[in-house]
């Protein structure tokens, strides 16, 4: 029994021909090569290959999955937390880790690292700072010490290129860490420490505590032109100077994520979605034709919070249930916050076609400014209620147009509640048009508010008010 | 101190780095007088009259097999087995009872489809007009034991459904133009590394912020620019709540069936409008593929990539990729025709601007004139079959749309494929949330007979 999760042979690297079974991609004394046998003892150590999902990132490690004998993926050049969390989400009883260099951690994928901290799923970052980019040739990292030569800064880092950037300390101090160390690689004792810290960012995931991750200060002797010893003398006495070793944050934390196991009942489904084998009750014996042989176009126009949306989906809801085809699209977006609200609704005998109502059978407005703006539009011998509460002088119709006016707010305010205005000129619109039936509204009224019973009364006081005022009233015809 | 029976630095694999000697506090480990002729370089050695078997080298040595207990068999094929995929779980259809219809709006209708097709995870980031999807699923995923999270970015998203989605499990998002270009270079990987997802991309004007109308804004993006790369994925173009509802339970399938992403195209419009949805009979329980990278032992030697450094590996795995595309191309063609029988003209429309042209066909019929609609229900692969059946009697296309011309470069594109010539070309196109209305259309078909009578 191997006591590494290492493979033993390096099929994947080159196809595993000749030395490349047996030896990494990387540089003589690269600092990768280090980090990974750590994890592999840590893995083993845990019990966990059968369990890890190992995350290889973009940078010199994107070759990781060359030598992990565990579940490999391969992310983008900076999203291997986001595609942590994918793994971590889908499948929570597995080990993931999340393997990153500092260009790929710190610069290009900030935002997905910061969010994976904050949000404290647990899964262990491995993240390599070797204060440079390693794979792309040695240009300049977040990470990169001031004075640092890199081919991207190449009299150093100064000033105009920013300060290196302790990410330890920043991962630190978000609320879903649990524990940050920053280790080395460059004598045995702190070899030891890197163990450590490698294992106890897993256990800490195994246990369910939260995100962990541990900071190695890595070597690259290749883009630093130092020779290895000469690397690990560079971090002893200048690197870890400006990126001090140690335990960042070790935080006791209870046990949070509860594992789910996702439901594909069909009861669970229909519940969760509200449908029902239920017929609903019907109450129109044929499509209102008088209006238009197949297809009635109503528009609805106010301000928002007039309540039109609330009345255009009603009616589709209702005109649907009496086995008609409806459609209703509002205007949307931020023009319809606290601005206009318009929505166009469609009854059709078979299938409603275009959604949009250019030139309505029907038009319902609850201000002057909606009513001067869409009067000319409604279509010959259409109909128009609009609320007298607000508007004194209509516009003039065209020609045919019945126009009755309603005064929907004040009755409502007399009811009690003025947001049943829109109520009101759903009674008024049903008793104007005959689209539908009273009951058909009332029907569907009584169901949206079945769990608000104590509206119920005012919602259908504030409908009959409204079929009233067109009974009793004359509409002017022009 | 741990006490080791024999250490061994292999000659061949050691990279001569010399980090090995700090290590020993013997002074046992030297670098060696010759280069090693399979590796080019100069090993070091262990002096084993000085070396007293504590092992510290072993964790100096950045190489996993050059220092070891034992040595290190490079040439044991037994450490060159690896467990075969697992067949993998077919997915399962479960029964519904006959429901009602519900009464949604274009977005909320497409997540309920996801939930029927087995998603019960899903991430997303905000973008009108598409939120309203998420929102539902956000409030009804808990319920079903599912996952919503609220990325921070379509970067991060698509990232989250590379993770899930490789994992082996159904994923999806909710997104708008602005938000789907971010999520082009995941959708690459997610090609690259053959995983499934669903994006329903409910778009809107550009270019850049553009507003939140409808447009179609996409249909070159999707169909031919998802992120760099020779890649494809399959677009569904919905023009209906209850095409929302029935092309996102496709998108899964197809997703599956070809581990590679789909696209639903809808437009603003789409995911606003509110209309009757009827229910499938069967809702689907989601296997669990042999290829899914999930952590566990079963699962345990597959791997998500979509690097391969060698060459000719790496064309050979385009060459398995373009096969897929192949096959999607000659079987994954959709489309819908109404009035096409003895039609002189075809008005070709996808989308919401399909429903304003079936309106126009209503009216221009009903006048006498024989006038069909085709619409694409898949506008990559394009349903090129079914025109050029078609364009055998017809040889006069009005193409409808909400986009400058995207929609009939696709089409001409596929004519062109398809050899098929002497098409006249007509168009009837609006741009930043306005949609050709159905009078118009009909304006725009009598002037042209007008000038072609
Ligand atoms: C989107 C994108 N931008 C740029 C690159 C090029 N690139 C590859 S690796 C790399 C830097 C990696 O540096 P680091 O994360 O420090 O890892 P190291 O190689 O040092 O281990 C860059 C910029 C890329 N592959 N993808
Ligand atoms: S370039 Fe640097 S980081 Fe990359 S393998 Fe070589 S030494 Fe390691
Ligand atoms: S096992 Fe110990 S004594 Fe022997 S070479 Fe290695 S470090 Fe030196
Ligand atoms: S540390 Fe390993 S690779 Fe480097 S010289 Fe020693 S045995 Fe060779």
């Amino acid at each position: 029994m191997s006591n590494t999760a290492l493979f033993e042979h390096f099929d994947r690297h080159a196809g595993g021909v000749d030395l490349k079974g047996g030896s990494t991609h990387y540089c003589p004394g690269c600092g990768h090569g280090l980090a990974h046998k750590f994890i592999g003892e840590a893995i083993v150590d845990l019990g966990i290959e059968d369990r890890t999902v190992m995350v290889s990132p973009v940078g010199c490690a994107v070759f990781l999955f060359y030598y992990f004998d565990t579940a490999n993926t391969q992310a983008a050049h900076g999203r291997a937390p986001a595609v942590a969390l994918g793994h971590k989400l889908a499948h929570p009883e597995s080990i993931v880790i999340s393997y990153q260099g500092d260009g790929d951690l710190a610069s290009i994928g900030l935002a997905e690292i910061i969010h994976a901290a904050q949000l404290g799923m647990p899964i262990s970052v491995i993240f390599i700072n070797n204060t440079i980019y390693g794979m792309t040739g040695g240009q300049m990292a977040p990470t990169t010490l001031m004075g640092q030569p890199s081919t991207t800064a190449p009299q150093g880092r100064t000033a105009m290129q920013g300060q290196p950037m302790k990410v330890a300390e920043m991962i630190a101090g978000l609320e879903g860490v649990v524990y940050v160390e920053r280790t080395a690689l460059f004598d045995q004792r702190n070899r030891k420490k890197t163990q450590k810290a490698i294992k106890k960012a897993i256990r800490l995931q195994m246990e369910g505590r939260g995100f962990s991750m541990v900071e190695i200060i890595s070597e690259c002797p290749v883009h630093w032109k130092m020779t290895p010893e000469e690397s690990e003398e560079h971090v002893k006495n200048v690197v870890v100077e400006a990126f001090p070793l140690g335990v960042v944050k070790d935080e006791e934390r209870e046990p949070w994520i509860a594992p789910r196991v996702p439901k594909f009942d069909a009861d669970s489904m229909v519940s969760a979605l509200g449908a029902t084998e239920e017929k609903p009750p019907r109450f129109c014996s044929e499509f209102p034709s008088h209006l238009d042989p197949v297809d009635i176009a109503i528009k609805f126009a106010g301000a928002g919070g007039d309540g039109a949306q609330t009345a255009a989906i009603l009616l589709t809801q209702a005109a649907i249930n009496e086995g008609f085809d409806s459609t209703d699209i509002p205007s949307y977006g931020p023009e319809s916050r606290g601005g206009t609200s318009y929505a166009d609704v469609h009854v059709a005998k078979d299938e409603g076609l275009s959604p949009a109502a250019p030139t309505p059978h029907v038009l319902l407005a609850f201000n002057a400014p909606s009513l001067e703006k869409f009067a000319s539009s409604v279509a010959e011998n259409g109909i128009v209620i609009y609320d007298t509460s607000v508007i004194s002088a209509p516009p003039d119709f065209p020609v045919g147009v019945k126009a009755y006016g309603v005064p929907c707010g004040d009755v409502a305010v007399k009811l009690g509640n003025k947001v049943v205005k829109n109520i009101v000129a759903l009674g008024a619109l049903q008793e104007a048009t005959q689209l539908l039936t009273d009951e058909s509204i009332l029907t569907v009224l009584r169901s949206v508010l079945r769990r608000k019973p104590n509206l119920i009364e005012i919602n259908e006081k504030a409908y009959a008010e409204g079929v009233r005022h067109v009974r009793e009233s004359e509409p002017s015809i022009v | 101190m741990v006490k080791y029976s024999a250490i061994t630095l292999d000659r061949q694999l050691c990279k001569s780095c010399g980090r090995c000697v700090a290590s020993c506090h013997k002074q046992a480990i030297a670098i060696g007088l010759e280069v090693n002729q399979r590796s080019g370089m100069i090993p070091y050695e262990i002096d084993y009259e000085l070396c007293n078997h504590c092992g510290l080298c072993m964790s100096a040595c950045p190489e996993p097999w050059a220092i070891t207990e034992g040595g290190h068999d490079l040439e044991n094929p037994a450490a060159r087995v690896r467990p075969a995929k697992p067949a993998g779980i077919q997915a399962r259809r479960i029964p519904l009872p006959d429901l009602e219809p519900l009464v949604l709006k274009g977005n909320h209708a497409s997540a309920v489809g996801a939930l029927l097709a087995g998603c019960r995870h899903v991430f997303g980031y905000p973008i009108t007009p598409s939120t309203e999807g998420a929102e539902l699923l956000a409030s009804l995923l808990p319920e079903l034991e599912g996952v919503f999270l609220q990325s921070c970015s379509e970067i991060a998203t698509v990232n989250h459904m590379y993770g899930a989605g490789g994992a082996g499990v159904p994923t999806m998002t909710f997104t708008s133009s602005p938000g789907f270009t971010l999520m082009l270079e995941g959708i690459s990987y997610m090609v690259g590394a053959e995983v499934p997802g669903v994006f329903i991309n409910v778009m809107r004007p550009g270019p850049g912020l553009g507003y939140i109308g409808p447009e179609q804004s996409d249909i070159k993006l999707c169909a031919r620019g998802l992120g760099h790369g020779n890649t494809h994925a399959i677009v569904l173009a919905p023009s209906s709540p209850q095409e929302m509802l029935d092309l996102t339970m496709l998108a899964f399938e197809l997703s599956f069936k070809y581990r590679n992403p789909v696209i639903v195209a809808a437009d603003g419009y789409l995911g606003q409008i509110t209309g009757r949805v009827t229910l499938p009979a069967e809702m689907i329980q989601p296997g669990l593929p042999g290829w899914a990278v999930r952590g566990d032992a079963e699962h345990k030697n597959n791997l998500n990539s979509s690097i391969l450094q060698d060459w000719v590996e790496l064309e050979k795995h385009n060459e398995h990729i373009s096969g897929k595309y192949r096959a999607m191309e000659r079987d994954e063609q959709l489309s819908s025709e109404f009035h096409t029988d003895g039609a002189e003209t075809l008005i070709v429309a996808c989308n919401i601007p399909a429903r304003m042209a079936k309106a126009a066909v209503e009216t221009l019929r009903r006048e006498g004139h024989r006038i069909g609609l085709f619409q694409p229900l898949t506008i990559w692969p394009f349903p090129i079959d079914a025109l050029a059946k078609l364009l055998v009697h017809i040889n006069h296309i009005l193409v409808v749309e909400a986009s400058d011309g995207q929609l009939e470069n696709e089409l001409r594109l596929a004519l062109n494929k398809a050899e098929i010539e002497g098409t006249r070309f007509d168009h009837l196109r609006h741009m930043g949330g306005i949609l050709p209305d159905d009078a118009e259309i009909v304006r725009k078909m009598h002037s042209i007979m007008g000038i072609y009578a």
